[in-house]
């Protein structure tokens, strides 16, 4: 197991190096520089000049690589160009938000959709096949439907219609009634398609499990159905499962950006299309660095929960 | 679009018009999923070519007169907040998202299956090469990729494209390695090695050919997916721009008047949600057909 989280380790750190260099050059390959495109037509030559020293433009780009890589290695994340606020400042009130949007959203969706799965499993593997073909023709329309637009959908029906949770307002941690409330439509957003893929997944994983040998076996124990299915059955299905959760926290993270922007939740996406539209590429290439990270970070640690769950999986 | 894709790749024509001829030796018509397909897709296509000939006002005409106005005989789709006509501007979006869709498929397909041929067949340091560049690639989260790729590139179709499917190519580049690494090893590879083919013999009229079929599917979809990508960054603001209709920015115009006009935001999104799941049908009828294993 040590050398194994060795090796994944080893593999992580060259993945984030290449992710923090193509970063760097793609922001160098911006028309002209960075500092015109961020000055547009406001700024001419001293002042332009006196922008390019402060964003460290004028260094040689092996410096400024150096530089970039030196100060993420200590964290100093820098300031934002435009306001001169640190960004680790704003990160340590964004994050927070964005993480509490993705766990809850991983939480909501695993306690529903492994229910869901493992029944419309086991009403299949009886033959009867209606809640299976309903949760795959549902599931596959949830999946194709563009988040932005179910949320808006859910907006106006859920806030503006029937008033039952806030539009906007401020997220206010002192209540969490009122914070639960706040979250509530992005959360559902998310999980929608979160429990589209993974109900299936769960479905195919679990009906698979339920043709095998041992579970023949310990229904002839004589062991109640309930006891079979989570105790042999989702045990074993546990393993597609897992992946699928720490794959589609991808797809999870570009959601948050959508929901952070349609109910206004001040989170690190917000932060991100705000940096966009003001050509703060200081904010910009930290907050990508950061997203692709987090990504990272959760495939590392799913293949880790794999290797725990499944001792027999090599590199 | 498919006569790009023949030209710019070492495919021998064969190999793209006989899995197209097998998808209609097997009747394509017979597949529910794929009639469902066209049932959706034919209309909305139809409708988008015919547009500037039905008697509708222009996607970026206003009226002063008719201001967010609720759907009726002569605004299909209602009216916004300038008088513009909904289901014109949605179907001016539709051929945006079609563009794109269809441009990104074939550009990823090209690309893919260019540098996974490559990757798979020769191994080594090509292989290498490439490979750790697609890995550090799928590190992104994709719809932050191409968001992150428009945000150095631009808006505007152009950009979009490029993001999309920059963003998109190293799932080809890998679902393409896999199948030639599969097919590499085969019986039949090394019958024509022992009548001495050459390289390229090998690679354009045995391996390729075989991996089209599969590329093919993962086109169709990835054409949906990055019908929904453009559509997620016009809404957010850094994708095709305003006065440009686009099917997401328009469901960001009207986002502001949710609850007095509805149907702005609304209505175009079913128009997305129709088009995504009809290629879905259609991409997967047609790897049904293609692939005698799930028949």
């Amino acid at each position: 197991m040590a050398e194994y989280t060795a090796k994944k380790l080893a593999q992580m750190l060259v993945t984030v190096l290449g992710v923090v260099t193509l970063v760097f050059f793609t922001l160098r390959l911006i028309p002209g520089d960075a500092a015109s495109a961020m000055a547009g037509d406001t700024l001419s030559g001293e002042a332009l000049q006196v922008l390019r020293e402060q964003m460290g433009l004028d260094e040689p780009l092996l410096t400024q690589y150096l530089g970039f890589l030196r100060n993420l290695a200590v964290v100093d994340l820098g300031e934002t160009i435009t306001t001169r606020i640190p960004i680790a400042e704003l990160l340590l009130r964004a994050l927070p938000i964005t993480l509490s949007i993705a766990l809850a959203t991983i939480v909501v969706s695993v306690a529903l959709s492994i229910p869901l799965g493992t029944l419309a499993a086991y009403m299949a593997h009886k033959g009867r096949n209606w809640l299976d073909n309903g949760l795959t023709g549902a599931a596959m329309i949830i999946d194709l439907m563009p988040s932005f637009w179910t949320a808006l959908v859910l907006l106006l029906v859920f806030s503006l219609g029937l008033g039952w949770f806030p539009a906007s307002g401020q997220l206010n941690w002192s209540d969490p009634w009122a914070l639960v409330l706040r979250l509530a439509l992005p959360v559902i957003v998310l999980s929608l398609s979160q429990v589209a893929t993974l109900a299936r997944i769960t479905r195919t994983a679990v009906l698979e499990v339920l043709n095998e040998d041992y579970v023949r076996t310990a229904r002839s124990l004589g062991w109640s159905e309930l006891r079979v299915l989570f105790r042999h059955a989702l045990k074993n299905a546990a393993l597609p499962i897992a992946t699928v959760v720490g794959l589609s926290f991808g797809n999870l993270l570009g959601g948050t950006v959508i929901v952070e922007f349609i109910f206004t939740i001040p989170g690190v996406g917000n932060l991100l299309i705000a940096g966009i539209n003001s050509r703060d590429y200081q904010l910009v290439q930290t907050l990508i660095v950061l997203y692709a990270l987090l990504f990272v970070v959760i495939n590392f640690a799913t293949d880790l929960i794999y290797k725990t769950l499944d001792p027999r999986v090599q590199f | 679009m498919a006569d790009i894709t023949l030209t710019a790749t070492p495919v021998p024509k064969a190999g793209l018009l006989a899995a197209i001829a097998a998808v209609f030796r097997h009747r394509a018509l017979s597949s529910a999923k794929v009639r469902l397909a066209l049932l959706i897709l034919v209309p909305i296509l139809a409708l988008t070519i015919l547009a500037p000939v039905l008697p509708i006002q222009k996607p970026l005409e206003t009226n002063l007169r008719a201001m967010m106005q609720f759907p009726s005989i002569e605004h299909v789709f209602g009216t916004d907040k300038m008088g513009r006509d909904i289901f014109s501007r949605t179907l001016a979006g539709v051929q945006v998202s079609l563009l794109v869709g269809f441009s990104v498929a074939a550009i990823a397909l090209v690309l893919g299956m260019l540098l996974g041929t490559l990757a798979g067949f020769y191994g080594g340091l090509i292989d290498r090469a490439i490979m750790t560049v697609v890995d550090i690639f799928l590190a992104f989260p994709s719809l932050l990729l191409a968001i992150g790729l428009v945000s150095v590139m631009g808006t505007g179709i152009v950009p979009v494209i490029l993001a999309i499917s920059l963003a998109d190519v190293p799932r080809f580049i890998r679902l393409q390695r896999s199948q030639v690494l599969s097919l590499r090893s085969r019986a039949f590879i090394d019958a024509a090695r022992t009548v001495d083919a050459s390289q390229y013999w090998l690679m354009t009229r045995h391996i390729v050919p075989n991996t089209i079929a599969a590329m093919l599917v993962a086109a169709s979809i990835a054409a949906a997916n990055a019908i929904l990508v453009e559509a997620s960054l016009s809404f957010l603001g850094l994708g095709i721009m305003p006065p440009q209709p686009s099917l997401g920015n328009i469901v960001r115009d009207g986002q502001t008047y949710l609850e007095q006009a509805w149907w702005i935001s609304t209505l175009p999104g079913v128009v997305i949600l129709l088009i995504a799941v009809g290629l879905h049908f259609l991409s997967d009828g047609v790897r049904e057909l293609l692939d005698p294993r799930s028949r």
